[in-house]
């Protein structure tokens, strides 16, 4: 019998600390945790901030019997479902853990994976474009601030503040793309 | 030509709302002259839809600046870990000498009332479950007793049900292996109930499916076996774990099988080889075969069979298990007991038995002999039937299995001394012998006479 193709998309890398280990906890968790979401909130279509909670819990029973799972990924992922479902009552308990579907409906589609694997990239590429184009992306694009206040926080004139801008999503841009290997054109 | 100075070009890119209109209009028409402007403007002007999507996203920034949900995870996580820790220091000394009278005493005692401590004896009872399972039904029932004492919240999402779960599914596991079956089935039911407690995790009840298969298979209900057979493998899959996805299947198989549906369980073997070539798990593969080669038996196609037996052994006889090993043996001098070669046969079979009885696997030496009883009675060498009943009896006394078992025994050496022994008898001493291993009360009735 053959691995489904999208179940083989998700199967977890060998794994680097050792299993029940807090770094381990942590390696599965940053690993995990974007698709976990994604799923809950794209494929169930629950709220954010309902989604949170699912995860956390998903995680939490995982840690509690880490050395029964044989493959972290796809076990965290039909926990977020069984998770998902539950949380919506749309079957009962005993559907919500075997829906008749295999692969399961919920399984991540390849738009999910592929965004999840883009998002992971650009955390490597984060920790690595320096700490001044990281607080600068930062702030502009998660915490929101417009380049003014930018500006007026750094001392710098509003025009200096795009220009950096600019050069700093070039520059993650760049290693980006060439991490995914996918040129801008 | 004078170029557009950056910064404007920067501002003309980004926010072209803040160029005074004719002065944007100055700034298109040198663009579309200026091939190191636009460049330049092209450069500011990056698309951000793929990049600045990801960047407001805050599961993007959640490594470098954390997160609530991380936080709590990590320091739960830290919990786990140190708890594992203790439980480790902690269990050591009882582990190595599981004395059943240590464990009231240490299990009174508060140190020991955590959730690590839970988790390392229901690892150390799986562990040993197959070969030791007296030994794993204390470590079940310590972690049991520990698990129920744990309060409902100690841990989050109601983790605390999952250890419960467990410490009942190891029971449940060494209990089917002592033969206690209608115990191992209430085990399981308070397995399940406290599965049922975390929805975040249908592996834990596949798990108590797959149990039940088991011990429902040992209590030769097949059709309910069946049906828990499948759901386990249903359960897995859906859980991502291919691991336990065949062993599921496997045992849909040997059920089957065992049904006498060789050619219903065929397909499920062929798909655990093919899973094993996909996989490139040697394991599966040779069990896979294994499987595949009894199955061929059963429909006399014996080419098949023997290929599929050898492939087996070629994995087997490098990487173990040894008793697999010697099963796959077993299943080759069937194959030529079949095809004919009566002596032959019989002289591997005996080697068969041997094995067996070295690796203390006394039941199933004891079925080999009953298939080597077979070809003597067919041989009309009944006296040789005697002297190898002798040889079994005394192999089960030394064993200390004094069950029903004993007494098929007996009845095979006195129907053999008094040449009444008949294929139907040999037959139900068989079907005898299998069920008793895993339930040693049964009691042994005689086959009806025939003649």
């Amino acid at each position: 019998m053959q691995v489904h193709a999208d179940e083989a998309k998700y199967m977890t890398a060998p794994a680097q600390a050792g299993e029940g280990t807090p770094a381990a906890f942590e390696e599965a968790y940053l690993q995990f945790a974007p698709l976990l979401r994604k799923i809950a909130v794209k494929k169930f279509g629950i709220p954010m901030s309902d989604a949170e909670p699912l995860v956390h819990d998903v995680f939490a029973t995982y840690f509690t019997h880490a050395d029964e799972v044989n493959d972290v990924g796809p076990y965290l992922v039909g926990g977020i479902c069984n998770a998902a479902r539950h949380h919506l009552r749309r079957a009962d308990a005993r559907d919500a853990l075997f829906c008749g579907e295999i692969p399961c409906a919920a399984a991540p589609t390849e738009s999910i994976l592929h965004e999840v694997e883009r998002k992971l990239l650009l955390r490597r590429l984060l920790a690595r474009i320096g700490s001044r184009c990281r607080d600068l992306l930062h702030r502009y694009y998660l915490i929101g601030e417009s380049t003014s206040t930018i500006a007026g926080a750094l001392h710098f004139k509003p025009m200096t503040v795009l220009i950096c801008l600019s050069k700093c999503r070039k520059r993650a841009l760049e290693a980006y793309h060439s991490m995914t290997e996918k040129p801008r054109t | 030509m004078s170029h557009i100075p950056e910064g404007e070009l920067a501002l003309y890119a980004a926010q072209p709302e803040a160029i005074a209109e004719g002065r944007g209009a100055e700034i298109a028409v040198h663009l579309a002259k200026c091939a190191e402007c636009q460049e330049a403007h092209d450069f500011f002007a990056i698309r951000e839809d793929d990049l600045g999507e990801d960047l407001a996203d805050p599961d993007t920034w959640e490594p470098i600046i954390g997160s609530a949900t991380q936080a709590s995870l990590m320091e739960y996580g830290a919990r786990v870990g140190e708890e594992d820790r203790d439980a480790e220091f902690l269990l050591e000394p009882y582990l190595k000498n599981p004395i059943t009278a240590a464990w009231t005493t240490i299990l009174a005692k508060r140190r020991y009332r955590t959730g690590g401590v839970v988790r390392k004896l229901n690892t150390a009872a799986h562990s040993i479950c197959e070969s030791k399972p007296r030994v794993a039904l204390t470590f079940a029932d310590a972690a049991i007793a520990v698990a129920e004492a744990l309060p409902d919240d100690l841990y989050p999402a109601r983790a605390v049900y999952r250890l419960r779960g467990t410490a009942w599914k190891e029971r449940a596991n060494a209990q089917m292996l002592l033969g206690q079956l209608p115990q191992a089935h209430e085990s399981l039911d308070r397995a399940e109930r406290a599965y049922g407690k975390t929805p975040h995790n249908g592996l834990g009840l596949a798990i108590v499916a797959l149990v039940r298969a088991g011990v429902l298979y040992t209590q030769s209900k097949l059709d309910e076996a069946m049906v828990m057979a499948e759901r386990a493998e249903h359960g897995f899959a859906h859980a991502g774990d291919a691991k336990r996805r065949m062993d599921a299947a496997f045992l849909r198989g040997e059920i089957l099988l065992e049904a006498g549906d060789a050619n219903s369980a065929l397909p499920i073997f062929r798909r655990i080889i093919e899973h094993g070539e996909n996989t490139q798990s040697a394991s599966w593969i040779a069990h896979g075969s294994y499987g595949a080669g009894n199955c061929e038996v059963e429909r006399r196609n014996l080419g098949e069979a023997s290929l599929h037996f050898h492939r087996a052994l070629v994995i087997f006889r490098k990487n173990g298990p040894e008793p697999d090993r010697v099963f796959t043996d077993w299943g080759i001098a069937r194959v030529m007991f079949q095809g004919g070669k009566l002596a032959e046969g019989i002289r591997r079979l005996r080697d068969v038995a041997a094995e067996f009885e070295n690796l203390g696997m006394v039941t199933f030496a004891a079925e080999v002999g009953l298939d080597i009883s077979e070809g003597l009675l067919a041989l009309n060498r009944p006296t040789e039937i005697v002297v190898l009943a002798e040889h079994l009896f005394s192999t089960f006394t030394n064993a200390g299995i004094l069950t029903g078992a004993l007494s098929a025994i007996a009845y095979l050496k006195e129907a053999a001394a008094a040449k009444r022994l008949t294929q139907g008898d040999v037959e139900a001493i068989r079907v005898f012998l299998r069920r008793a291993e895993r339930q040693p009360s049964l009691q042994f009735v005689r086959p009806p006479q025939t003649r």
